[in-house]
């Protein structure tokens, strides 16, 4: 048997991990493992995990890290950066957490341009609760709480969270979306996101677009075409807000 | 690609309503393969809730000569609201020898689960197989089943399922499946048989159905996470 | 009202579901929600049939919205609910409490799960104190622990009924096991049975010109002086507690001539009958006790079985660690019978369990 090769910063005794197949969660954190890795943060970084499937990287990482509640993963990083500068705080949750029940915490973290760094994995759905309608489940979007198909109308359209975090926070903050269709990019705004934090600047904060096949009932290439060709659509990918300059490789 | 190893071998999943009785016909229809001395694989699809899954019985299922593809409670368990969980394994189901059963949770998408089993559409031998209760309340008119079993797309056969737990009657069980029967041959789909809880055997024995009668083993009353 | 039920037949049905159909049948006009396990269900049945029958639904950021805007559906004099466990139990007190303060027929469905914190997502019997009491008030709350589907049924339709005429939030207190477990029951629409639906009224937004036909509605929940808040509190309790008899209910089975009781709520309820059964046939005289209100709770007919009784030995047997020994203590301070304890926080208790327990104390 082939054993991959995967990021020091990876705790080996929790793999193989319990996402789904096709999940994008797995990519997102090989990207962060290897950005952890390349940046030589491990020992001081600590994690913070929402409820949700973002729970089920508790033990994912070979760092500290702490289980919160549903949507306070935010409150909880900026509690341990404000009172240990010296770490590498880093949340972790989807859009239900960040978006939904989080909304407020991440809109006044960004605010007071808190030193933390949020990913925000994004897959339509409340996954781990059995696919209910999300912030960013898109129009027409069948889901268990939206069984005849979201209608703007009545629920309003996808949220866009980097753009409403990009206007709230100062030009030394970092906001960008990324999309695990492209892996090199992603990592590249990772790595940024902390960068920005090392460095002392300011808020940074990374959505990822990312698949779950599981809820979409999709196979691989369904599973594809609706993040490439739709939610790339609805949701743009790219750096909003960058301290290091655009296309700073 | 899946290369058909074994030509007669059978591939059904069973759909259906929340609390319909699917995963119980799916067990039983495994065993009775086994007991057919085939070699079975039983394949978890519930992807909605963690309770009432095959995820409990896999070590018993295992013990009675299944190969049984699910996580176990413990994996699945510490760790909060873990309805949404697949096993990996189970994408890849078609692969393994011999006859697959799987049992497809409930859900808006219904019978889409199947997306997730590599291969399953263009399989050539599966069978997309609807377990109605005609005791459960969005399936109980010949309205609402037609209403049903048309929202599920494709559909190879139904098995007439109804009852009512421990006040199961006879009654029940006729009026309810002589309904879906009527519906099936309306909507032109093969009732394959009726399931119905062994226990009942005295009860029913000298009665005339019109379908095969298949009794089932209550597996699943063990199941609750 | 368009009727919901067709012709009353019996179901095979979930408790989530059962839930969903009495809230229909009792004519709620609106459901608010947040995802959270093991209530989904309610949500998801109420989201594919309340269009079918012209109601409404929102599932809100969380709970706490869930929990308000319940609050301003009430105001504006719709049957509104809502449902949730866990952690958003925890979350909706802050609602709950100005539903308590401002009198608003809130209805919400608690399906327990395992606590504190997220716990596991399955069954408890460790959000009584929290259901009962929670918030910063005095616990003007009515709460139905139902113990079979049947009831989950009949008491979520009791619950709109009971909110609205004494304006006080109701609850179904429910769990994981009720929820999610397939039982026979038999649905009806509530008039066919005789039982009148209370209608809702609004409290904001009424009929007629200000000014001229009527004044201005203005809702508080803040007082400027503390005897102000004294005079509220004290008249809302003396109103609260001159209801009660109306409101209680119980069952007692077996209790005059035992040696001991089995005090439980909620499903471990059933498991102290079939206890009671097994022991009564090893010639152990055993009784129950069993409150169906836990707010109100019945001390009265409490008291009463404790006078007629035979038996020096009180099992209080809860799925939790002490709440529903502290709020029977509460009631009963000063009675002399002795009370023993089985706790199983979190997990499920089976009349195997309260057997073993009770050949141990006697």
């Amino acid at each position: 048997m082939v054993t991959p090769v995967t990021p020091k910063s990876w705790y080996l005794p929790s793999k193989p991990h319990k996402f789904c197949p096709g999940c994008g969660h797995g990519i997102v954190l090989k990207a962060l493992g290897e950005a952890i890795d390349e940046l030589g943060i491990q020992d001081e970084t600590v994690f913070g995990f929402d409820i949700g499937c973002s729970l089920l990287a508790w033990d994912f990482f070979a760092c500290d890290s702490t289980q919160t509640h549903h949507g306070r993963t935010t409150p909880v990083v900026v509690g341990l950066k404000r009172s240990r500068p010296e770490l590498i705080t880093v949340g972790y949750m989807g859009d239900g957490g960040g978006y939904s029940i989080g909304s407020q915490h991440l809109l006044n973290a960004a605010v007071r341009n808190e030193k933390v760094t949020l990913i925000l994995v994004n897959n339509t759905n409340y996954g781990m609760t059995g696919g209910q309608m999300a912030p960013t489940t898109l129009p027409g979007q069948k889901t268990e709480t939206s069984p005849f198909g979201r209608d703007p109308e009545e629920t309003g359209y996808p949220t866009k969270g980097p753009e409403f975090i990009a206007e709230l926070t100062p030009d030394n903050a970092y906001v960008a979306r990324a999309t695990v269709s492209k892996y090199n990019q992603l990592k590249r705004f990772i790595r940024n996101a902390l960068q920005n934090q090392i460095e002392g600047n300011g808020f940074s904060f990374v959505e990822v677009l990312s698949t779950c096949p599981t809820n979409w009932r999709t196979n691989a290439a369904q599973t594809w075409r609706f993040l490439e060709e739709e939610m790339e659509t609805h949701f743009p990918v790219g750096e909003l807000k960058t301290p290091f300059g655009k296309g700073a490789k | 690609m899946i290369t058909q190893q074994n030509k007669a071998r059978i591939v059904e999943a069973f759909v259906g309503e929340y609390a319909s009785g699917k995963s119980e016909i799916a067990i039983n229809r495994a065993l009775e393969l086994k007991g057919l001395n085939h070699q079975v694989t039983l394949v978890d699809l519930d992807t909605v809730e963690p309770f009432y899954t095959l995820r409990p019985l896999k070590a018993l299922l295992e013990g009675k000569g299944l190969n049984v593809i699910s996580y176990t409670r413990e994996d699945s368990f510490g760790l909060g609201e873990t309805g949404a969980m697949l096993n990996p394994a189970a994408r890849w189901a078609l692969m393994n020898k011999g006859d697959i059963i799987l049992d497809i949770g409930y859900g808006i998408h219904g019978a889409k689960t199947l997306n997730l089993v590599e291969g399953a559409y263009e399989s050539s031998e599966l069978r997309i197989i609807a377990v109605i209760n005609y005791t459960r309340p969005m399936t109980n008119s010949p309205e609402k089943v037609r209403e049903y079993l048309l929202e599920l797309g494709r559909l190879d056969g139904i098995i007439a399922n109804t009852h009512l737990g421990n006040q199961t009657t006879l009654d029940v069980i006729v009026k309810g499946n002589n309904e879906i029967l009527r519906v099936a041959n309306e909507l032109n789909i093969p009732v394959d048989y009726m399931g119905i809880d062994k226990t009942m055997y005295e009860e029913i024995s000298d009665y005339k159905f019109e379908i095969p009668v298949k009794f089932i083993e209550r597996y699943m009353v063990n199941a609750m996470w | 009202m368009q009727k919901v039920i067709g012709e009353s037949k019996k179901a095979f049905i979930t408790g989530n579901e059962a839930v969903a159909w009495a809230t229909l049948a009792a004519g709620a006009d609106i459901m608010f929600g947040y995802p959270i396990t093991p209530q989904n269900e309610i949500m998801h049945y109420w989201t594919r049939l309340a269009p079918k029958y012209g109601r409404g639904f929102l599932q809100t950021e969380d709970e706490i919205s869930a929990g308000f805007t319940v609050c301003g559906a009430v105001q504006g004099g719709k049957k509104a609910f809502t449902a949730t466990a866990g952690p958003g139990n925890v979350l909706m007190q802050e609602p709950f409490g100005m539903a308590e303060a401002m009198r608003l027929p809130v209805v919400g469905i608690i399906q327990q799960r395992g606590g504190p914190s997220s716990g596991t997502v399955i069954y408890s019997q460790q959000e009584v104190t929290l259901t009962t009491f929670g918030g910063n008030g005095e616990g003007h709350r009515i709460v139905y622990s139902t113990s079979t589907h049947q009831e989950m049924y009949d008491y979520t339709i009791k619950a709109f009924n009971t909110a609205w005429k004494y304006r006080f939030p109701t609850f179904i207190l429910g769990d994981g096991y009720q929820a999610k477990m397939r039982e026979p029951l038999e649905m009806y629409n509530p008039e066919e049975r005789g039982i009148d639906l209370v209608k809702p009224f609004p409290l904001l937004g009424l009929e007629g010109n200000i000014g001229t036909d009527r004044e201005p509605q203005h809702l508080v929940n803040i007082y400027s002086l503390e005897e102000e808040l004294y005079d509220v509190v004290m008249r809302v309790s003396k109103e609260y507690e001159s209801i009660a008899p109306e409101i209680v209910e119980y069952e007692e089975n077996l209790c005059e001539d035992a040696d001991v009781i089995i005090l439980t709520h909620g499903v471990v309820s059933r498991a102290a009958d079939d206890a009671v059964k097994a022991l009564r046939a090893q010639g152990i005289k055993a009784g129950s006790f069993r409150p169906i209100t836990l707010r109100p709770f019945p001390r009265q007919g409490l008291l009463d079985v404790l006078a007629k009784t035979n038996a020096k030995k009180l099992l209080i047997a809860e799925s939790a660690y002490g709440q529903l020994d502290k709020l029977v203590k509460q009631e009963i301070f000063g009675e002399q019978i002795e009370i023993e304890n089985l706790f199983m926080p979190g997990v499920g208790i089976i009349d195997y369990h309260i057997i073993s327990k009770i050949k141990s104390i006697l």
